[in-house]
């Protein structure tokens, strides 16, 4: 084992969920036509000034309090000076000298181990706008110019890829969870940069920054990459640079960017345009109130309705589908899961659907869960009809009918197959009486089979071992 | 040709409203008496859109109560008026057309006035003789060889000149007052946030402020009326609802005057003091009572401008990159753009702030100058602030001098700085102050300038509008003053 210890400080910038964008009041929406969602603000026109959004510091209070930092009530902005074409001021508005939130905690739960990753702090900034290269010109698109965003910094107190990919999801679900947030990595409304160096001693190594990484898997692996490299580069007598590299996926490999200048300047001053914002114990508070129910409250009703902890952190980690659950009061939570884990997320997924873009409405969704519960159909049925549930306004009992789906709950019926069965397979029944319990799902195969699956399970199942035992 | 502008607002309002002249027939009489090669006050006139505008509000009644209507105003070159070029007097936005108005602008509109043009000045606010423009240098209608102050030179000529009666302009280190004094004319700079700065091309925008400039007093504090207003737009604007020119003829008997000793000190011209003196005789013989005191760091506010305003400067300017609007010379590498455009874009004195104020705002230099500059800053606002406690208000000269020959900055870029000395200190407070006519020296006009407290702009114009009435100058251009 490696005599290196890796340590890692997470950057994360989030989007926040905000009708407006931070200082303008376009629209914040992501993946209209370019330009669309932009006026002159955006655009950095001369004689423009900027106007705070009380939404998006709305949203940075939540993000704040369930991060469990301490709230700023006296804060202002910064003007963060540098020449880009995605930068449109040349200057970016933040929180360099006071940020909204500051010593918090985010609260991992590595096997069973609970370990606090400190947050540093915690701040607003606008976001740029974005870059598409080609290779003889660059586009930009200001729709994103603008959108509010929050930085979250850690502190360098994360020593293994797996540290680091807990924290990030479980950053994910409290703010996806708090309603601060899409968190969409893929659409660029989460981003992260992690710093890792490495170091024999308690003094630390030299940084490197990986920029920008696609995925919270990917991050683990850039990480773990960029541990060995650096210890390979260490072991070979080379010193390292403070550099900034990004992680391509597809090598699994990080690539060098730029190596950092010393003295990079941004000429930080505070922004003459917006006065100080002042926040009132009061209206934090009201803020926190408003906050909604945090994941770590469904998973332990998920879990107490006996869905397996796997299925929970899948159902808490799949936001809409948790959403979706919370509408229905009296429903077998474990059917039900099992139901939109399985072959509904499967459908989902490959539609590219949400599932409220969906035809699966309330009713259709409860009664499912019902006829499933009771036997009136079963999993194979429902694997047939799918596409039809999720795709036609039709309620279920006329679909069932249309489709010729009605299964056998004649109980006489039923028995019918099972006395066919025994018959036919004497030797079996004999070895089921002897003790071999195992005889039973042969039997109970062949009974689906006969009645070419339009029994329910159950009942045929219970009704078998009873029309057995009766033999005894 | 007709000389309707002559005359009051009043008397004009009176000629309107009686229907016996139309709006047109002023902007008939503005468009023939700017003779723009002469004395170059504007960059751009808009006679299409004047009279267009002219004819449309000769079809509407003439409101009794809004003395602004149908009057012809020039507006600064760093104010947005929505389809006319917007320069602000420099290379790299010669053929910017604006496609907004400023927040002051739509008011303007609103108020039924009639945007003649916009008016020379300095390159983005930077300089105060209106010298560092990319285009002609504007005239001072008294002698054509000396400056009209700046940077809102333009503005004060056309005042001046009779070209309207109403000007804006904007003012960050004495940019409407010392062009005022050297024009024989009256400029207010309002308290900071008085008068939204949106659709103003920041220069330094914690300084930054728009303010009327008139003729007369009363005519000042009427337009004042007109464009303040808190702005959604402007977070720096605050709620405003009052009438300026309510203490106007009130007696100013008892009224509590304080003059700083730095004031009449020897950064002051002698005759310039003489004129002063005088005015200070008259308001003792008044009954106000009048005492000198020394202010904490009053001799500091042009250190302080230079690093606040460059600082802001440096970070406001950066957005003329060529690469959204504005000059825009075409380059192989994205560094190349940037260093052309803004070489061949910006002006010597534009490119000289920017670079002091990048300076000044690097890394630790942050913390030894801008900061610092700051917090004396805050502390010079207290030690007025204190003041105001006794006194109601502030006077001394508004300018160290009479207007100056033309050239005469060329060489001493800290030279233009002096002039500011005894203005710097209102933006630095953000207080309101005015600079009215007191009377001339060699045939030209000097102006003094009156200090208030925040909010406090009537109070001002009461004390100026007992002083322009006591001394009744003779403010027509031409007039012999020797």
């Amino acid at each position: 084992m490696s005599d290196y210890k890796k340590t890692i400080g997470i950057e994360v910038h989030v989007e926040l969920k905000t009708k407006e964008k931070l200082f303008s009041p376009s629209s914040n929406l992501y993946g209209n036509l370019a330009n669309t969602n932009c006026n002159i603000i955006d655009l950095g026109y001369p004689g423009v000034l900027p106007v705070l959004n009380h939404e998006a510091v709305s949203l940075a209070i939540r993000a704040a309090s369930v991060l469990n930092c301490k709230i700023r009530t006296k804060m202002h902005f910064d003007r963060k000076n540098y020449f880009y074409p995605d930068n449109p001021k040349n200057f970016q508005i933040t929180e360099e000298r006071t940020p909204i939130g500051y010593d918090g905690y985010v609260e991992i739960d590595d096997d069973g181990v609970k370990k606090k990753i400190e947050i540093l702090e915690m701040h607003i900034e606008e976001d740029t706008c974005k870059s598409i290269h080609s290779k003889e010109r660059t586009l930009l698109d200001f729709n994103r110019a603008g959108v509010p965003l929050v930085e979250i910094v850690t502190k360098p107190c994360i020593h293994t890829s797996k540290e680091a990919t807990l924290y990030l999801e479980k950053l994910r679900e409290l703010l996806l969870y708090a309603e601060v947030s899409d968190c969409k990595i893929e659409e660029g409304s989460m981003r992260c940069d992690a710093n890792v160096s490495i170091s024999k001693t308690e003094e630390l190594g030299t940084k490197v920054e990986v920029k920008n990484i696609g995925s919270i898997t990917n991050v683990g692996l850039a990480i773990e990459y960029e541990g060995k490299r650096q210890e390979e580069l260490l072991e070979a007598s080379e010193k390292l640079r403070e550099e900034t590299r990004r992680y391509d996926a597809k090598l699994n490999k990080t690539i060098l960017m730029r190596v950092k200048e010393t003295g990079n300047d941004y000429r930080y001053f505070p922004e003459p345009d917006i006065p100080y914002v002042i926040l009132s114990q009061e209206e934090i508070e009201k803020v926190q109130s408003e906050i909604p129910v945090l994941a770590d409250v469904r998973r332990e009703k998920y879990l107490k309705s006996g869905i397996s902890l796997l299925n929970a952190n899948k159902l808490i980690a799949n936001k809409d589908l948790s959403d979706y659950l919370e509408e229905f009061k009296d429903i077998n939570l474990k059917t039900a899961s099992n139901l939109l884990l399985g072959d509904i997320s499967a459908y989902l997924n490959k539609k590219e659907l949400s599932i409220f873009e969906s035809k699966l409405d309330k009713n259709k969704f409860s009664d499912l869960v019902k006829k499933l519960d009771d036997g009136v159909i079963s999993n194979k049925n429902f694997k047939d009809i799918i596409v039809d549930v999720m795709e036609r306004e039709i309620d279920l009992d006329s679909l069932l009918k249309e489709k010729g789906i009605e299964n056998v709950v004649d109980n006489n019926l039923v028995l019918e197959i099972i006395n066919k069965v025994i018959n036919e397979n004497e030797k079996v029944v004999g070895d089921y009486l002897g003790g071999n319990e195992r005889s039973l799902k042969f039997l109970m195969g062949q009974v689906m089979k006969e009645s070419k699956g339009s029994v329910n399970p159950k009942i045929a199942n219970d009704l078998l071992i009873k029309t057995l035992d009766e033999r005894k | 040709m007709s000389n309707y502008l002559d005359l009051s607002i009043n008397e004009i309002h009176e000629l309107l409203v009686k229907g016996k002249i139309k709006p047109i027939d002023l902007v008939n009489e503005s468009f023939n008496k700017i003779d723009n090669n002469k004395l170059n006050a504007f960059i751009t006139l808009d006679l299409e859109g004047a009279r267009k505008r002219a004819m449309e509000l000769g079809e509407m009644e003439v409101p009794q109560d809004n003395l602004l209507f149908g009057l012809p105003i020039a507006i600064k070159d760093n104010i947005m008026v929505d389809g006319l070029r917007c320069t602000c007097a420099s290379h790299i936005l010669e053929n910017f057309i604006s496609i907004y108005d400023a927040s002051v602008v739509e008011l303007i509109k609103n108020a039924g006035m009639i945007i003649i043009g916009k008016t020379n000045m300095d390159e983005f606010a930077m300089g105060s003789t209106s010298e560092t423009s990319y285009f002609k240098a504007p005239i001072n209608p008294w002698n054509k060889d000396k400056v009209p102050g700046g940077s809102s030179g333009g503005s004060a000529v056309s005042v001046a000149a009779g070209y309207v009666p109403f000007a804006l302009g904007s003012d960050t280190g004495g940019s409407i007052r010392q062009p005022s004094s050297f024009n024989g004319i009256v400029g207010m700079k309002p308290t900071y946030g008085r008068v939204s700065r949106f659709g103003l091309v920041a220069f330094a925008s914690s300084l930054d402020q728009i303010g009327p400039m008139t003729r007369t007093v009363y005519e000042n504090a009427i337009l004042l009326n007109a464009i303040s207003k808190k702005d959604p737009k402007d977070m720096t604007s605050f709620e405003t609802d009052e009438d300026f020119t309510r203490l106007i003829g009130k007696d100013i008997k008892d009224m509590k005057i304080a003059i700083p000793n730095y004031f009449v000190s020897n950064v002051v011209e002698k005759s310039v003091l003489e004129v002063f003196n005088k005015i200070v005789n008259l308001l003792k013989s008044k009954g106000c009572k009048i005492d000198y005191v020394d202010v904490n760091h009053i001799d500091k506010a042009v250190t302080l401008y230079q690093i606040i305003a460059m600082g802001e400067a440096s970070s406001n300017l950066a957005r003329f990159d060529g690469i959204r609007y504005g000059l825009s010379e075409k380059e192989n590498t994205l560094e190349d753009l940037y260093k052309k455009t803004r070489s061949k874009g910006f002006g010597r004195e534009v490119k000289r702030r920017i670079m002091v104020g990048s300076y000044i705002l690097s890394g630790e230099n942050a913390k030894i100058y801008y900061n610092k500059a700051l917090e004396i800053r805050d502390d010079l606002k207290k030690s007025f602030e204190k003041l105001y406690k006794e006194y109601d208000l502030i006077i001394g000269p508004t300018s160290s001098r009479v207007a100056y020959d033309t050239g005469l900055n060329d060489d001493d870029p800290l030279r233009s700085f002096m002039d500011d000395i005894l203005v710097m200190h209102a933006n630095m407070g953000g207080f309101p102050c005015m600079s009215v006519p007191m009377g001339f020296i060699d045939n030209l006009p000097i102006g003094l300038q009156i200090m208030g407290k925040t909010f406090d702009e009537a109070k001002i114009y009461q004390l100026g509008s007992f002083i322009e009435k006591e001394l009744n100058l003779d403010l027509k251009v031409g007039a012999n003053h020797e």
